[in-house]
């Protein structure tokens, strides 16, 4: 296997018009933010599905996940994927609305193995809870840690941490 | 498992580890396992790991079977902090995060800003930012070679002593830059919080002929040594597959001959101006990520030396940011990502048109490359694992946050 850097030569605006005509429906309000970002949202129950999709394109593959960032709108939960085209060299940004009183999303990280640890940290941080992960378990914080420190909602208290 | 001894009660990490002795030992797919495992904490205060990173080590004699990394001794809620700060308080709290190469950092987490805000920094100032930058970056590589030939073999500490005595010359050039010198708070949104001093520019220059001499002593210090060659070539191979699953970036993911730099792939700054190479190694193994290292140093130098002959008059800050620099950028998100010593160096931040982020996250390159550490260290020798998390060079402050 040898990687060849942004040998797909293809303006940001046809990619995702191919994008669009690939994935349709999957990938709602698609736009070009940067000269070689695109960014979608995506349904929380199609996105392993959008996520194969995109790491299987021919020619064209998101094979690369960058990193996933899980955000807290108050009113709901978001998180956001950050995939990477060798090829194309571009990049690809999906955001995933997530119920903030039940907050599961599905894994990537069987997909993309570089998700794994981001997933862990965004369950440790924001309290996402991904279906499928092999070893959701927290990342920067304590085992025993209370609450989810991210959340604009969290109140540190003296008895979330009771080993300190 | 009662050949299994902690002397604590056993944490979640521990207790994965077991359950996978257990359940190889169930379906017996990893031969030998039954005998002499051992489960060992390497770390968090182990010398070998530059930092509190802990392996947990499944052995069975010498070779090892099993790894998971436990991480997050070092977690300084960086993350969180940034939520109740102006944007503008953030600054000096960046340096901290990958605190081998601060002014890295701060660039990365400034360009966001401006790029939020819409700030354009002066060319003076985009050009100051490659200069240190990049001495940051020789600096940064200094300590990851240095240290991990230590790691090696007696003889690298020899090594270690050579290239602390030349960092210290790099630090002393950016502590009169910036009046620091591993914590810098020097970048400001629009341009750096101070001009060069007069005379830096002959001093920078007299350390660009002084420096690439000391770069051949180091070479011919370990690269013909026979037991450097023999714990270094062929070990701890990183494929190209790898380093597309896991997104290794940086002088790891050249060393394995993927040309991904973001100098070039996604280029910012000033760099598109200057004259580089992209530093490939050919087979991903712990002796290309030591060479990787060596060559980008030289090409940091040819970086610095065009910086310092182009380096334009004028302000270096832009004159709308008056003190208290209170920004409030529109509503909206924002990633970018920067070449840092280690890799991709991005910062997402979330604006919700306050003065204080909403939402900030670091897209740290350790913290990703560490992840592939039980795909690399499985199977191999224990004193191996040493020279591949030494070539890794990993820095907990940036993974931790």
């Amino acid at each position: 296997m040898s990687i060849a850097i942004g040998a797909v030569k293809l303006a940001i605006d046809d990619l995702g018009a191919r994008l669009g005509a690939e994935l349709g429906a999957d990938l709602a309000d698609l736009r070009v933010q940067e000269p070689d970002t695109l960014v979608a949202r995506v349904d929380r129950r199609r996105l392993r599905a959008v996520a194969a999709q995109l790491k299987g394109l021919a020619e064209i593959a998101y094979d690369s996940c960058n990193f996933v960032a899980a955000v807290d709108h108050v009113t709901h939960l978001e998180t956001v994927y950050h995939l990477y085209s060798y090829a194309t060299n571009s990049y690809i940004e999906l955001h995933v609305e997530i119920d903030r009183d039940n907050p599961v999303c599905d894994t990537i990280c069987d997909l993309y193995p570089a998700a794994d640890w981001h997933e862990r940290e965004a369950w440790d941080m924001m309290g996402v809870r991904f279906d499928g992960h092999p070893d959701l378990r927290r990342i920067l914080l304590k085992d025993d840690w209370i609450g989810h420190p991210l959340r604009k909602d969290y109140v540190d208290l003296l008895e979330n941490h009771p080993n300190v | 498992m009662s050949d299994v001894f902690t002397s604590e009660a056993p944490d979640s990490a521990v207790r994965l580890a077991m359950e996978r002795v257990k359940a190889a030992q169930s379906v017996s797919d990893l031969e030998g396992l039954e005998l002499g495992t051992v489960i060992v904490n390497m770390g968090p205060q182990h010398p070998s790991t530059h930092g509190v990173l802990r392996l947990v080590v499944t052995l069975d004699g010498e070779v090892i079977r099993d790894v998971i990394p436990v991480i997050g001794y070092l977690h300084r809620c960086k993350e969180k902090l940034a939520e109740k700060r102006t944007y503008f308080q953030y600054i000096p709290i960046v340096d901290r995060t990958e605190y081998v190469a601060g002014m890295n950092c701060e660039w990365g987490y400034v360009r966001t800003v401006e790029k939020l805000a819409g700030i354009q920094p002066t060319r003076r100032a985009e050009f100051i930012r490659v200069i240190v930058a990049e001495l940051m970056r020789i600096a940064s590589h200094l300590v990851a070679i240095g240290t991990f030939v230590a790691d090696l073999a007696p003889l690298g500490t020899a090594m270690a002593f050579y290239t602390f005595r030349d960092r210290e010359r790099v630090l002393d050039l950016l502590e009169q830059v910036s009046g620091g010198r591993m914590m810098f708070n020097y970048f400001r949104f629009g341009g750096v919080r101070y001009d060069l001093p007069d005379g830096w520019v002959e001093k920078c220059r007299e350390f660009l002929d002084y420096f690439p001499p000391q770069i051949v002593e180091y070479e011919n210090l370990v690269n013909d040594n026979a037991i450097f060659l023999q714990r270094t070539i062929g070990k701890g191979v990183l494929t190209q597959q790898d380093v597309v699953d896991y997104a290794i970036t940086g002088p790891n993911a050249r060393a394995s001959g993927v040309a991904h730099d973001l100098r070039r792939t996604r280029p910012y700054s000033v760099y598109p101006e200057l004259d580089f190479e992209v530093c490939l190694g050919k087979h991903g193994d712990v002796y290309d990520r030591y060479q990787v290292r060596i060559d980008e140093m030289r090409e940091s130098l040819r970086i610095i030396r065009q910086a310092l002959a182009m380096l334009p008059q004028g302000p270096v800050q832009v004159g709308t940011l008056r003190p208290p620099y209170v920004i409030t950028p529109p509503p909206g998100a924002c990633y970018t990502a920067q070449e840092n010593p280690r890799g991709e160096y991005g910062t997402y931040i979330v604006s919700d048109g306050s003065r204080y982020p909403y939402r900030l996250k670091f897209r740290d390159p350790c913290f990703v490359n560490l992840q592939v550490f039980p795909k690399l260290l499985k199977g191999v020798k224990i004193a191996d694992a040493i020279a591949i998390s030494g070539s890794m060079d990993l820095v907990l402050g940036g993974i931790d946050r």
